[in-house]
């Protein structure tokens, strides 16, 4: 059964790393982001180390949208995706292949734009980038798998990349908010991240528990 | 559908009468010590903000039904439910914010209820929009129940956290948890009477909506079986 997932997002990774348009689009839409928000804020050193955790946050999401918007659309070109519902697995364990695909070529872009970030905006916190790290994969776990179910949700419908934003963005408030204070919270050596990251563990178990669920509901015939 | 209809004049009446005789006390209700005459705005202010969540909730139930049962009803309330429960939202923002600015000085302040009463509003919205642009009726309806299933989890965990936020990271912007005195003596009447009105409006509104999307739906249905008649 994990096999099948397994190869789903095989499948998805493969076939984005050759392609690599969706890979090479969301790293420079990050940059384009961090280019906006330099532009807008003009944080001077001290500033940038206050603003640091707000900004990873939001351009994660900006470019997680990205991707997300794109986690069907293969299937939905070729009119694979009957193919795919028709194959003898649960429903649950199709949504897990694409989470995994999506989860995969999410943290690939955000390993790449944290330390991008940093280098930008002059902020020195390399001793600590592993534990940012570590925050940016808790809350990519359950934004993937909110935003993987909602892309399954539009991907029907018209103008499906407005909607994907409208719809994704006020549910993962608490994520953001928690992921932004854990984040501020690991860098200062006094700084109190657990709360918070219980907080996006709780955000994680319970988007990972609907998901699929809500998943197989969906495609249900 | 035809209980639906039946019950929609009497219902209407009620709402009518009922919300002339509470804004009548409203208004011989004596004024607050601290908040002179704008007391008044909370009378429709916690009222609809009750009603924007009862409508939630009928839509989740709703939205529930839909997805266990496959009852076309089920889906015809949920999809009623969402504008109505939207227009309470938007009256319970605009009406606290009004209220806000000679109370505390400010339109808006990022405290937990506020906030998840925004986006409580963008998922009412979001779940119309949803609706909306998906072209087959079954699969609209389907998204829609499991956005609003995830919005029902969703709002607690953004007010909870909001809450988190607040305290951790600095005091209440107002005084107290909430800002709002005990209501006492005088001003409970009226806003019991209020309320009542509020939920006979709610419930007149959400039948005339449902009643207006059972027709469409039959219209729609009409015109496929006409035009398949003409091939």
């Amino acid at each position: 059964m994990l096999k099948a997932a397994y190869r789903i997002a095989w499948k998805d990774m493969v076939g984005d790393l050759r392609r690599r348009s969706s890979l090479s689009s969301m790293l420079f839409f990050a940059i384009a982001v961090l280019v906006v928000f330099q532009a807008a804020f003009e944080p001077d050193r001290q500033a940038a180390v206050k603003l640091l955790p707000g900004l990873v946050w939001a351009t994660v999401l900006f470019t997680s949208l990205m991707g997300l918007g794109r986690v069907f659309q293969a299937e939905e070109e070729n009119g694979a995706f009957e193919g795919l519902l028709l194959a003898s697995v649960p429903r649950g364990i199709i949504f897990l292949g694409k989470w995994l695909g999506n989860l995969f070529l999410t943290l690939l872009v955000q390993a790449m734009i944290l330390p991008l970030t940093m280098i930008l905006f002059n902020v020195d916190a390399w001793h600590v980038i592993h534990h940012i790290f570590g925050v940016l994969v808790l809350g990519i776990l359950g934004l993937t798998g909110l935003g993987v179910l909602l892309a399954a949700m539009t991907q029907a419908a018209r103008s499906r990349e407005t909607l994907l934003a409208l719809l994704l963005l006020p549910l993962v408030a608490p994520l953001l908010i928690a992921g932004v204070q854990a984040t501020a919270g690991v860098m200062v050596a006094d700084g109190q991240p657990w709360p918070w990251i219980k907080l996006l563990l709780i955000f994680d178990m319970v988007y990972l528990a609907l998901a699929p669920w809500g998943f197989s509901w969906l495609v249900e015939e | 559908m035809n209980l639906l209809a039946r019950i929609q004049r009497p219902l209407g009446f009620m709402a009518l009468l009922w919300l002339g005789v509470g804004l009548w006390m409203v208004f011989n209700a004596p004024i607050d010590f601290q908040q002179g005459n704008s007391v008044r705005i909370l009378y429709a202010h916690v009222t609809s903000a009750k009603m924007s969540l009862f409508s939630y909730i009928l839509l989740t139930i709703a939205s529930i039904t839909y997805l266990v049962k496959k009852s076309e009803t089920a889906d015809i309330i949920a999809e009623a439910a969402a504008p109505v429960g939207a227009a309470f939202t938007a009256v319970t923002l605009a009406s606290g914010s009004i209220w806000g600015k000679p109370m505390w000085g400010t339109w808006w302040a990022w405290d937990a209820r506020l906030t998840s009463m925004l986006v409580l509003l963008i998922i009412f919205m979001g779940l119309m929009a949803l609706r909306s642009s998906l072209e087959e009726p079954t699969k609209a309806a389907r998204a829609t129940a499991i956005l609003a299933i995830i919005g029902a989890v969703d709002l607690p965990i953004i007010h909870y956290s909001v809450v988190w936020w607040r305290t951790l990271h600095q005091p209440p912007s107002f005084g107290g948890a909430s800002g709002n005195p005990t209501i006492t003596g005088d001003l409970l009447p009226p806003l019991l009477v209020m309320a009542i009105a509020f939920i006979l409006m709610g419930a007149y509104l959400v039948v005339v909506k449902a009643r207006e999307v059972a027709a469409l739906r039959q219209l729609e249905a009409l015109d496929i079986e006409r035009m398949e008649e003409d091939d």
